[in-house]
C-alpha cells in the first residue's frame, strides 16, 4: 500500500478557537480572506437541546483526489512518499475544475488565480503549522498507520467517501453532516458574526 | 512558522496579546530585522507551545498601519482629531509641567489614572501615583476586582483555584476557558477532566464553544446568576445536603442563613432565571453531593449590578457543601512554588488614611480600601466627577492603552466629561478611539519593541527580549512611568529613570540581575509542590489590605453572616438585586422591549475595544454582531446577516443579526469594544459609536452600580429590528 500522511481530529475536544485556521495563514503569508484550513460550526437541533460541533478541515489529501481527475492540465499529483496531494502552479492554469470537484471546496484561489492549499506544511519542516498550534489538542497529523492507534484508542472513523479522505474523525454525538464540511470560496470577507456556519440537519 | 531559513533567527519572548494574564512564552521569527513569524515556546510550562489566533496574527500588530510612531500634541479643538508631531521630550516636558502646575493649585488628587485591567505595569501606575500624592487609580470595574472582593471578605482569600485534575464535576459559570487564556491550561485541564469520565456543566446565556462541549448547558438568563445561587442555597440548606463538621467548626451565621433563604425557592427563582425547577434543584444536588466538585466563576460576576450577593452566595455554596480545599473541590490554599517572589513597585506602604480618604469616585466604600490592587476610584466615577464637580472634579487623565469612550457605561456622557476635562493623555501603541479629545498623545512600544518587564507566573519566570527595533520616537509603558517621574522631581523614587536598575530591584530576592536572567533564554522553571490543603486557620485569619490590616474576616471563620458588611451599612447576607430593566423586576418595560439584551467582552478573536484591525482576525468576525434566536429573528422579519437596530430605554446600536440555535429565544448577546476599522479589508470604523455596546445600558447612579462594589451591570431589556 502507499504511504499515506494524513489527520486525526477530535471533535470532542475542538473548541472553535480558530488557532489552526490563523497559525496556517500566518506560516504561509495567506491573504486575510484565504483559508487552506477552516473550522466548521455544525449546530443540530432545537433550543434548549440542541448541540453544537465544531470540525477543523483543509484539504484532506484523499486516496483517490476528485481534484486531481478534474484538472485538466494534470497540474495535481500525490507525491508517491506520503500520498501528499501538491499542486504545480506553472500548469495550473486557474481553471477552477478542482474546486467545482472537491467535495470540501479545499482548493483555494488568491489574488493571483492560481490554485493552491494545504500542502501540510511540505518544506515548512517538522509538524504542520496548525497541529503545533492546536491548544485543545484534538488535531493530530502523521502517517495514517501511527493514526490508525489514536484513532481506535479514542473512537475514530474515516470521514467521507469513495474519494477517501485522509482523517479520522473522533466524534460522540449525532452523526456529522459530511457534505456541510465545506471550506469554501476565500475571495471575499463572510459578513456577519462568527464564520462558516452550516446549519446541520 | 515551523522551520528557521538559513537567514532567519528566533529570539525567545513572550506574548501580551490579551489581558491580564498575558505571558505565553513565545518563538519570535525574524528575517532582516524584521518579525516575520510566531511559533509557540515548548519550554514554557504556561503554555506548553500553544498558542491563539491573537498570538499568529501579531505580526499584524506590529506592524499595523495605525501604529502612533511619534507623540502628538493637540493643535485643534478637543474632538477634531488635529495634532502637531512632537519628540518624546517635548511630550513629556508638556506632561509633567500640566501635572505639576494642577497639582500646586488643586493637588495631586486633581490626577486620575485610568486603569485599562491588571497588567503587568498596573504596578508603576500606583507608584506614580503614590508618589505624587493621588488615591485616583480608576478601575475599570469590568473584571476580577468584584468578584476578588465578594470573595475575600466571605472565605478569607480572593483565590478559589478549581482543581480540575482531580473533579468530578466541573461547573463553569459565567466564565469562559476557551475564549480567556486559551492556551494556558485551564481549557486543557477541562478536556482532559471530561475525556475521564469528568461531568461538565456549564452556565450561561448561549451555547458558547465551551457550554458545546458539556454534558450539561445550563441557559441561564442574563444577570440572573445571583438569584440562582440563591436558590441551590435553599435546596442545600433545606434538604440538609451540608457538609455539618465544616459548618459547624468554620462557618459564622449559618444559622441565620437557614431562614433567610427560605423566600429564594426553586421556583422564585424558576420565574427570574428562566430555568426549570427541575433544572435548579437537580444542579443543586448534584453540585452538594459530589465530593470531588468544583466551580470557575466567571467574569460575569463582575458585571452584574448583584455582583456582591452573588459572588457571596457562591463562594458561601462552595463554603457550607464542603468543597474548599479538598481534592477536585475549590482550592484556597496558597500554592506553594520554590520560587522567590518578585519584589513589587507598588508603595502601598507609604499609603495614608488621608491620602485614601480622597478618592474621588471609591470604587468600594472607603472602610474597605486600599483593597488587593490598592486604592481605586471607579472608572466611571472619575470621569463624572468632570461633570459633576462632586466631591472635587477631576482635572487631568491619563489613560494607558485604555478607551474611556468605547469601555465604560454612559459613552455620550464620557464624551462631554472628556471635552470639559482640563489636561487628557492618551498611551498606546496605535490610535485609538479616545484620541480624539486628547491634549497629548503618547505612543508606546509593543511587546517586540521591548526587553523588559520579565515574566513570573506560577513557578516560570522569563525575561522578555527585543525582537525587533523601535520605528519612531517612543518607548515603552514602563519607560515612561519613569522618565516622567524623573520629570517631575520623583527621580529618586524611580531608579532615575533607569528601566535596567528597577528590573534589577524587582529580581533582588532571586540573586541575579535582569541581564543574568537573560542568559536563560526561555527562563527558568522553579519546582513547583503539592498543595497543602485545609489550612483553614491560616487562610481565614488572613489580613486585609486596610491601612489596619484588620482581617478579612472578623470571626476567623467563613463569614455567612457577614458583620463587616452590617456595620458599613449593607445586609449581612446575600439579598436578591435585580438588573436595572428585566422581565421579573421592569414587567412595564416589556411590551416596548420585550428581549433581554447582555454582551460580552472578549471572543474567539478579540479582546474589549482592540485588535479589530488586524485582518487575519477581523476576517474571522468582520462586522459588529447580535446573536439572536432564529425564531426570534424571523418573528421580526429579520434574516441571518441583516443589519439590525438593537434599542433599550437608553440608546440604541447597529449590527449583523447572527443566527444563533444556541441562544436563549428571550435574550439577544452582543460583543463589546467596536469602533476600530480594518482597512487591509476595507471595513470601517465607528468613530460616531454607533455599534457600542455601552449605548444600550442605564447610568442610574440608583440602579446601576452595585451599591457596594460599583459592578457595572450589562443587561437590559431591547427590542430588535430590521435596519
Amino acid at each position: 500500500m502507499t504511504p499515506q500522511r494524513g489527520f486525526f481530529f477530535d471533535a470532542d475536544r475542538c473548541v472553535n478557537c480558530h488557532a489552526c485556521e490563523v497559525a496556517c495563514q500566518a506560516a504561509h503569508g495567506l491573504s486575510p480572506v484565504t483559508h487552506f484550513r477552516k473550522v466548521v460550526e455544525v449546530w443540530r437541533g432545537g433550543f434548549p437541546e440542541v448541540t453544537h460541533t465544531f470540525v477543523s478541515i483543509s484539504c484532506l489529501h484523499c486516496a483517490d483526489p476528485p481534484c486531481r481527475r478534474a484538472c485538466p492540465v494534470g497540474a495535481i499529483s500525490k507525491l508517491p512518499e506520503d500520498g501528499i496531494v501538491v499542486v504545480d502552479r506553472e500548469l495550473c492554469t486557474g481553471c477552477r475544475e478542482c474546486y467545482a470537484a472537491c467535495p470540501r471546496q479545499a482548493p483555494q484561489f488568491g489574488a493571483d488565480g492560481v490554485m493552491a492549499m494545504c500542502d501540510l506544511c511540505l518544506g515548512l519542516g517538522s509538524m504542520p503549522a496548525c497541529v503545533a498550534a492546536c491548544p485543545a489538542d484534538s488535531l493530530f497529523s502523521g502517517a495514517m498507520e501511527e493514526l490508525d492507534d489514536l484513532a481506535a484508542k479514542r473512537g475514530g472513523k474515516t470521514i467521507g467517501g469513495t474519494e477517501g479522505p485522509s482523517m479520522y474523525v473522533a466524534h460522540h454525538g449525532p452523526e456529522l453532516p459530511i457534505d456541510a464540511l465545506v471550506i469554501g470560496e476565500g475571495d471575499t470577507v463572510r459578513h456577519g458574526g462568527p464564520p462558516n456556519r452550516r446549519q446541520g440537519g | 512558522m515551523c522551520t528557521v531559513g538559513v537567514s532567519e533567527r528566533r529570539i525567545a519572548t513572550f506574548c501580551a496579546m490579551c489581558g491580564p494574564t498575558a505571558g505565553c512564552g513565545i518563538w519570535a521569527h525574524v528575517r532582516d530585522g524584521k518579525l516575520v513569524g510566531i511559533e509557540g515556546m515548548k519550554e514554557s510550562p504556561r503554555n506548553r507551545g500553544k498558542l491563539c489566533p491573537r498570538a499568529f496574527a501579531s505580526t499584524q500588530w506590529l506592524y499595523s498601519p495605525d501604529r502612533l510612531k511619534y507623540p502628538l500634541k493637540r493643535v485643534g479643538e478637543k474632538g477634531e482629531g488635529k495634532f502637531e508631531k512632537i519628540t518624546w521630550d517635548e511630550a513629556l516636558d508638556l506632561v509633567a509641567e500640566r501635572l505639576l502646575e494642577q497639582k500646586r493649585k488643586y493637588g495631586p488628587e486633581s490626577l486620575a489614572i485610568l486603569s485599562p485591567a491588571r497588567r503587568s505595569y498596573s504596578d508603576y501606575l500606583y507608584r506614580f501615583l503614590i508618589v505624587h500624592g493621588s488615591p485616583n487609580y480608576g478601575h475599570s470595574g469590568i473584571c476580577a476586582v468584584q468578584r476578588a472582593f465578594g470573595l475575600a471578605y466571605t472565605l478569607g482569600t480572593p483565590r478559589t483555584m478549581p482543581d480540575y485534575a482531580r473533579a468530578n464535576l466541573i461547573i463553569v459559570w459565567g466564565a469562559n476557558p476557551v475564549y480567556s487564556g486559551t492556551p494556558q491550561g485551564a481549557l486543557q485541564s477541562i478536556l482532559d477532566a471530561k475525556e475521564r469520565g469528568a461531568r461538565l456543566v456549564v452556565i450561561k446565556p448561549e451555547m458558547q464553544p465551551d457550554a458545546a462541549r458539556a454534558d450539561q448547558w445550563v441557559p441561564i438568563r442574563p444577570g440572573t446568576d445571583g438569584a440562582l445561587a440563591l436558590a441551590m442555597l435553599n435546596v442545600a440548606v433545606n434538604e440538609k445536603l451540608y457538609d455539618e463538621e465544616f459548618v459547624d467548626r468554620w462557618c459564622y451565621g449559618f444559622d441565620r442563613l437557614v431562614p433567610h433563604v427560605q423566600k429564594y425557592t426553586p421556583e422564585w427563582a424558576s420565574a427570574v432565571c428562566g430555568l426549570p425547577v427541575d433544572q435548579i434543584v437537580e444542579l443543586a444536588r448534584s453540585y452538594a453531593t459530589t465530593p470531588a466538585a468544583c466551580i470557575n466563576m466567571g467574569n460575569a460576576f463582575d458585571q452584574i449590578v448583584d455582583s456582591s450577593n452573588a459572588v457571596r452566595s457562591v463562594a458561601m455554596l462552595m463554603a457550607i457543601t464542603g468543597h474548599l480545599d479538598v481534592p477536585g473541590g475549590n482550592i484556597i490554599s496558597a500554592a506553594p512554588s520554590a520560587m522567590p517572589t518578585v519584589k513589587s513597585v507598588h508603595l502601598r506602604e507609604r499609603y495614608t488614611q488621608e491620602m485614601v480618604d480622597k478618592l474621588v469616585g471609591p470604587e468600594i466604600p472607603l472602610r474597605f480600601q486600599p483593597f488587593m490592587e490598592g486604592t481605586s476610584s471607579a472608572y466611571y466615577r472619575c470621569l463624572d466627577s468632570v461633570l459633576t464637580e462632586k466631591p472635587y472634579p477631576v482635572r487631568a487623565i491619563i489613560a494607558p492603552g485604555t478607551q474611556p469612550t468605547v469601555i465604560t457605561r454612559g459613552p455620550q456622557r464620557v464624551v462631554e466629561a472628556l471635552k470639559k476635562l482640563e489636561f487628557f493623555v492618551v498611551m498606546d501603541v496605535m490610535q485609538n478611539a479616545a484620541m480624539r479629545w486628547a491634549d497629548v498623545v503618547i505612543p508606546v512600544a509593543t511587546m517586540y519593541e521591548c526587553d523588559h518587564p520579565f515574566e513570573a507566573m506560577g513557578n516560570w519566570l522569563m525575561a522578555r527580549n527585543r525582537v525587533v527595533e523601535r520605528m519612531g520616537d517612543y518607548k515603552s509603558d514602563y519607560e515612561f512611568w519613569l522618565d516622567l517621574a524623573v520629570r517631575m522631581g520623583y527621580g529618586a523614587d524611580f531608579w532615575n529613570g533607569s528601566i535596567e536598575a528597577c528590573m534589577d530591584y524587582q529580581l533582588g530576592d532571586f540573586g541575579m540581575t535582569m541581564a543574568e536572567l537573560r542568559s536563560y533564554p526561555t527562563g527558568i522553571v522553579y519546582e513547583s509542590r503539592p498543595y497543602r490543603l485545609g489550612d483553614f486557620a491560616r487562610v481565614f485569619s488572613s489580613r486585609s489590605p486596610r491601612l489596619s490590616g484588620a482581617p478579612y474576616l472578623p470571626q476567623c471563620k467563613v463569614a455567612i453572616y457577614n458583620t463587616s458588611f452590617e456595620e458599613a451599612g449593607f445586609s449581612p447576607l446575600p439579598e436578591w438585586r435585580p438588573p436595572p430593566e428585566s422581565p421579573a423586576s421592569t414587567p412595564e418595560l416589556i411590551a416596548r422591549y420585550p428581549l433581554v439584551f447582555t454582551d460580552a467582552h472578549t471572543s474567539e478573536v478579540y479582546n474589549a475595544g482592540w485588535l479589530r484591525n488586524m485582518p487575519y482576525l477581523r476576517a474571522i468576525q468582520p462586522d459588529p454582531w447580535v446573536h439572536i434566536h432564529p425564531e426570534t429573528a424571523r418573528a421580526r422579519g429579520i434574516g441571518d446577516g441583516d443589519w439590525v437596530v438593537v434599542e433599550s430605554p437608553h440608546g440604541r446600536i447597529k449590527s449583523r443579526a447572527v443566527f444563533l440555535p444556541g441562544i436563549r429565544p428571550d435574550t439577544v448577546m452582543g460583543l463589546q469594544g467596536w469602533w476600530q476599522g480594518c482597512a487591509e479589508l476595507g471595513l470601517s470604523a465607528y468613530p460616531d459609536g454607533s455599534a457600542n455596546t455601552n449605548n444600550l445600558y442605564s447610568v442610574d447612579p440608583e440602579k446601576a452600580f452595585d451599591p457596594l462594589v460599583t459592578a457595572m451591570p450589562k443587561q437590559t431589556l431591547v427590542e430588535v429590528r430590521k435596519a
